[in-house]
């Protein structure tokens, strides 16, 4: 319990700290209102006279992409600053107190999400209404939140497995790169993975990515108690496995750690 | 019982070696060349309870890697550590919850929230019940006079201020032990003398033993009793500040201002003319051989003083000598000399 409570007090007092400068919060969640705007007016182009395509309709596509862009600019980034820790040393502070590294990460970047993903869902909802018309209804507002805290689990594993590459490689940005692009293909960021061929839509479930992005803005337009069932389902195991990953490398990597200085 | 026991404690880090310019880069990228260095090397002591230890020498030597080791954030290459019973690379959560840190240069307030929030968060890291925090707080604040400072966001105080802070901070649980590595580093004059007098009236009040490493040599003799002095990962000196300060500070510098010009053939008896020029001299004399008194009348019968400053050798000056002993009367090879200056 008192286990517990160390971490919840961790994400407190981060998500206090992500309040420091509420300014600052409101212009950084200021680039969904340009990103909703761009997919409105390329995806009414491309929609044109058709009611639907692939299954979804100009609204429900616009409100897809909504939560898939809130999800991309909510996630923590946390990766280079790990990286950046472990090459100058200063990942050893962070460990002189009783907690358990990755589950301090865990809590802070929690911390850290929460007003993100509040004040990006509710600028770009407000503007994508006006734009294209009212949200899904109560059941998908609910799942798709539901949906999102495995998709943030799935995320913050792979973040910081980027993070910890740092041990091995010099620079992480790379592949912070490739986990970036491959999150807007494979993940259906910029375009839901049912607009793709049969064998690429297979890829893409195959794949963690569209669990942390498709999944929860599919669920957000198609509320279904099955698909949120599997989706869960999916995010649990790829969460099990990643974060078994995870925590094996931290294992490892602490071990191999040279701090410089001194 | 020592609450630190260290023996032939040895770090080395490798770093890749790399030569200036595109071919050097290639090369490094197909045959990496490693240079190993050694931070700590073959490094004894002991520290006992309650005691309060000043860990010195110059940058570079081994202190931080050390503390970090006894902290234990880094594996040692070999040898061996106890710290309050616990073997600090293999139980160091274990020990986070009987011992407080402070790295000057890290601090582990947050930054854009009250002091008070981080103490809070502290309770709960180290598992205390509220009230208990409550209450540490209350007379944590009193001694390192902070009361006001609680609600203030930390970017918003001094460096004093939030060094005092950093120290109460790291004293919320109640440690047996106290590692704090330069946390008198940035301070101007009146903080550090208050950050020191606090610390010693905890450590007295509350039995904590301090291992402090610094590179100042006030530090030491306001607040320790004893002193290891290291240079290249090594101990070159150990021994009580009294007898420290009775043997290696006695040589003090002394800058004189007169209201005439001072005449040509200046001198002071007891003491060696440094520098002199029109109006003001700089002279060096030993305490043993001169008493202060004697050479501050025998200054002031030279002239009308209009300003004088006393200071003692800087640390840097106090090591080298102390070393240079060390140098002359050890085996200490040749090669393995210029392998350390090559760094």
């Amino acid at each position: 319990m008192k286990q517990l409570r160390k971490y919840w007090a961790i994400f407190v007092v981060q998500l206090l700290n992500s309040l420091a400068y509420p300014a600052e919060l409101l212009w950084r969640s200021l680039a969904i209102l340009l990103f909703m705007l761009v997919f409105t007016f390329l995806w009414r182009a491309t929609y044109g006279s058709n009611q639907s395509m692939a299954g979804l309709t100009l609204n429900d596509t616009i409100w897809y992409l909504m939560l898939a862009e809130t999800i991309e600019l909510s996630r923590p980034r946390f990766a280079r600053t790990i990286a950046e820790a472990v090459k100058d040393g200063s990942v050893a502070y962070l460990l002189n107190k009783p907690y358990d590294f990755i589950l301090y990460q865990l809590a802070a970047s929690g911390g850290d999400s929460v007003f993100r993903i509040l004040l990006n869902a509710l600028l770009g909802g407000t503007l994508v209404w006006a734009l294209v018309g009212p949200p899904p209804g109560l059941p998908g507002w609910l799942l798709a939140f539901a949906a999102m805290l495995g998709a943030w689990l799935i995320n913050f594993c792979l973040t910081a497995l980027i993070g910890l590459l740092a041990f091995v490689t010099e620079d992480v940005a790379p592949f912070e790169w490739i986990y970036q692009k491959m999150i807007f293909i494979l993940g259906g960021m910029l375009i839901p993975i049912d607009f793709y061929p049969e064998w690429l839509q297979d890829l893409a479930r195959a794949l963690p990515f569209s669990h942390l992005m498709y999944g929860p803005a599919k669920l957000f337009v198609r509320p279904e108690w099955g698909a949120f069932l599997e989706l869960l389902a999916w995010q649990a195991a790829w969460v099990a496995l990643l974060g078994g990953t995870l925590a094996i490398s931290y294992q490892l990597g602490i071990r191999r750690l040279a701090i410089n200085g001194g | 019982m020592p609450v630190i026991q260290v023996a032939n404690l040895n770090k080395t880090f490798r770093s890749k070696q790399k030569t200036a310019g595109l071919r050097g880069s290639l090369r490094a990228l197909v045959r990496p060349r490693y240079n190993t260095i050694g931070a700590v090397r073959d490094l004894s002591f002991e520290m006992d309870a309650g005691e309060l230890l000043g860990f010195i020498g110059p940058n570079g030597a081994g202190k931080s890697t050390t503390i970090k080791i006894l902290t234990g954030i880094l594996y040692p290459t070999s040898g061996e550590a106890n710290v309050l019973g616990f073997v600090p690379w293999k139980q160091r959560r274990q020990l986070a919850y009987r011992i407080g840190t402070v790295f000057g240069q890290r601090p582990q307030l947050w930054y854009h929230l009250p002091a008070m929030d981080t103490f809070t968060l502290f309770g709960k890291i180290y598992e205390l019940d509220d009230g208990e925090v409550k209450r540490r707080i209350g007379l944590l604040a009193e001694a390192f006079e902070i009361q006001d400072l609680l609600e203030t966001p930390v970017r918003k105080l001094s460096l004093g201020q939030r060094m005092r802070c950093e120290v109460a901070a790291s004293l919320i649980h109640k440690p047996k032990l106290l590692l704090l590595d330069e946390p008198s580093i940035g301070l101007d004059v009146v903080g550090k003398q208050l950050l020191r007098d606090t610390i010693r009236n905890m450590s007295q009040a509350e039995g904590v033993g301090v291992l402090l490493t610094s590179h100042d040599a006030g530090d030491l003799e306001a607040l320790c009793s004893r002193v290891i002095i290291i240079n290249h990962g090594q101990v070159v000196y150990q021994d009580k500040v009294s007898n420290l300060k009775r043997n290696y500070l006695t040589r003090k510098e002394v800058g004189v201002r007169y209201a005439a010009q001072v005449p040509p053939g200046f001198c002071v008896d007891g003491a060696e003319v440094v520098k002199a020029g029109q109006y003001g001299v700089k002279l060096h004399f030993d305490t043993r051989r001169t008493p202060v008194d004697a050479i501050m009348s025998r200054i002031a019968e030279q002239g009308s003083v209009v300003d004088i400053t006393i200071s003692d050798p800087s640390l840097e000056e106090v090591i080298s000598r102390i070393y240079a002993r060390v140098e002359a009367g050890s085996s200490h090879d040749a090669a393995d000399k210029s392998s350390r200056r090559g760094r």
